[in-house]
């Protein structure tokens, strides 16, 4: 027998046995996303799901078009003119590209933090504050819990709890993109959007933000965007690896940094890239 | 071989990676022959060269180690780099035990010149060019990246363990019908059993290459042709 027809006949190909449970709920399903920058395609039929209570890593070469997927996500998008979105974003059932959708309630249920940290000019109190206003009303009491709580999330609260009132502008890089990330999940979202959240700051900083990141996940369903392929491999369970604003490949991260199925995931993520 | 990294430097790294586990399996494949050359003409200064260069083959693996740290700790490879990596440092461990195993039969072929010659002598050098020849296959295997080839080499595997059992059986025959062949035989007992397990050694590499080149561990179960550890000796004396 050859080993070649010997080979048909083994057993199929190795799972690992950390694989997470199939019924692991779909937060959010991207379905046929095509997205314009005017007349320039820059995504091209998109279709992928995002795990809840998981981190989805995207990466890709500059201009792939991660960063405008998933800005796709919570319509921020449409702040442009220009700027254009066809295909389907469901989440928990309903599709949020549908006109009508209150875009308010869809960005609070999608919290998003940019590359550099954006911390409004305004003391450290109310940059968390501000966004739980606009949403409720509390009394003075329990807006400071709320706010302790966001803080207390996003590891900050140690560092800041003595000076509350003095300007977030005055924080450290590191700190400041921690307040912005309080200040995402404050309003309770469902979904946090990172682009490049780590990618301004030192090595310790963006140690804190992946530890971060490791203890959101068990509440929300996370989506970072990186140009930093260690980091998504530390802190993902999946990755889509995008080019030319196409999905090349959507797997476990696990898969994805040790078989690759496509080549051309292979080559990138090796530096084999030309 | 895949296209080649936008670092050169990375590219010569692995090479010289590959390049290692080469040079370190040819030296054990000729180590093993050099020792079979010695139990054959009985040549002590042949057998003592061969112990006096199994160092070599040690050095050689923490070189390959050192290689392989240097790239896990600067490169941080990933997907078939990780592999190449990873395959190279285990292929380095199995291709020592192949250098201490050959160096042993050297060894025991200095006691073996000493006693008068014994004719199951002569089935040792079929297995140990058998033996030869599956590290051969597979080091082409590797070099080449050819996980069929490996494939061949790991199903291969059984024949040499048949050879090892047939002599086995030689040896105790030759051990009962003549108690003074006891002392030689014995020698010639652990000489093919660490010729056996060089093949052993062989089929990790080969099951190495395989899960470098496919990504996929080959966990399919091995043909195995050694039944002389269910072996039951009996000296014929009754009740």
């Amino acid at each position: 027998m050859s080993p070649a027809s010997l080979r048909q006949s083994m057993p199929p190909p190795y799972r690992p046995a950390t694989r997470p449970d199939p019924s692991l709920q779909q937060k959010v399903l991207i379905r046929d996303i095509d997205f314009y920058y005017g007349n320039f395609k820059a995504l091209k039929n998109i279709t992928m799901p995002l795990h809840d209570k998981r981190v989805t890593a995207f990466i890709g070469p500059s201009g792939c078009g991660k960063s405008t997927l998933i800005r796709v996500l919570n319509r921020i998008y449409e702040l442009y003119p220009g700027h254009r979105a066809t295909g389907e974003v469901i989440i928990d059932g309903e599709n949020t590209l549908a006109p009508g959708v209150d875009l308010n309630l869809l960005r609070a249920k999608i919290g998003m933090v940019f590359q550099k940290p954006t911390p409004f000019p305004m003391s450290i109190y109310d940059n968390i504050a501000f966004g739980i206003r606009l949403y409720h009303r509390l009394p003075r009491a329990e807006l400071d819990d709320w706010v302790e709580s966001a803080l207390r999330r996003a590891a900050l609260w140690d560092e800041v709890k003595d000076k509350l009132r003095q300007s977030g502008l005055g924080l450290s890089g590191g700190q400041q993109q921690r307040l912005c990330i309080a200040r995402a999940v404050a309003v309770q979202p469902q979904i946090l959007l990172l682009d490049e959240p780590a990618s301004a700051l030192d090595p310790l900083s963006t140690q804190r933000i992946e530890e971060l990141i490791a203890e959101l996940k068990a509440d929300y369903c996370i989506a970072i965007v990186t140009h930093n392929m260690q980091q998504a491999a530390r802190s993902s369970d999946y990755t889509a690896f995008m080019y030319l604003g196409e999905l090349v490949e959507f797997d476990e991260t696990e898969l994805i940094f040790t078989h690759p199925k496509q080549k051309h995931t292979e080559d990138y993520i090796t530096g084999r890239f030309g | 071989m895949a296209s080649e990294h936008m670092a050169r430097a990375y590219d010569d790294e692995l090479q010289k990676l590959n390049n290692t586990v080469a040079e370190m399996g040819g030296l054990a494949e000729s180590q093993l022959g050099t020792a079979i050359e010695a139990v054959v003409t009985r040549d002590v200064d042949l057998a003592a060269r061969v112990v006096e260069g199994d160092p070599k083959v040690d050095q050689l693996e923490r070189d390959l180690d050192n290689l392989a740290i240097r790239l896990l700790a600067l490169r941080q490879p990933v997907a078939r780099d990780l592999r190449e990596v990873f395959a190279a440092l285990k292929i380095g461990s199995d291709l020592e035990r192949i250098g201490d195993y050959a160096a042993n039969v050297a060894k025991r072929s200095i006691a073996l010149s000493q006693a008068p010659p014994v004719r199951p002598v002569y089935a040792l050098p079929r297995m140990a060019h058998f033996a030869q020849l599956l590290i051969k296959d597979v080091l082409d295997a590797y070099v080449q990246h050819d996980s069929d080839k490996a494939y061949s080499v790991w199903m291969r595997d059984a024949e040499l363990d048949e050879m090892y059992s047939s002599l086995f059986r030689e040896l105790l025959t030759y051990m009962m019908e003549d108690p003074r062949s006891i002392g030689p035989c014995t020698h010639l007992l652990f000489m093919a059993k660490n010729i056996e397990r060089i093949g052993d050694h062989a089929t990790n590499i080969a099951e190495d290459l395989y899960y470098l080149v496919n990504g996929t561990p080959l966990d399919q179960l091995r043909p195995k042709g050694d039944v002389s550890s269910l072996e039951v000796v009996t000296t014929g004396a009754r009740e």
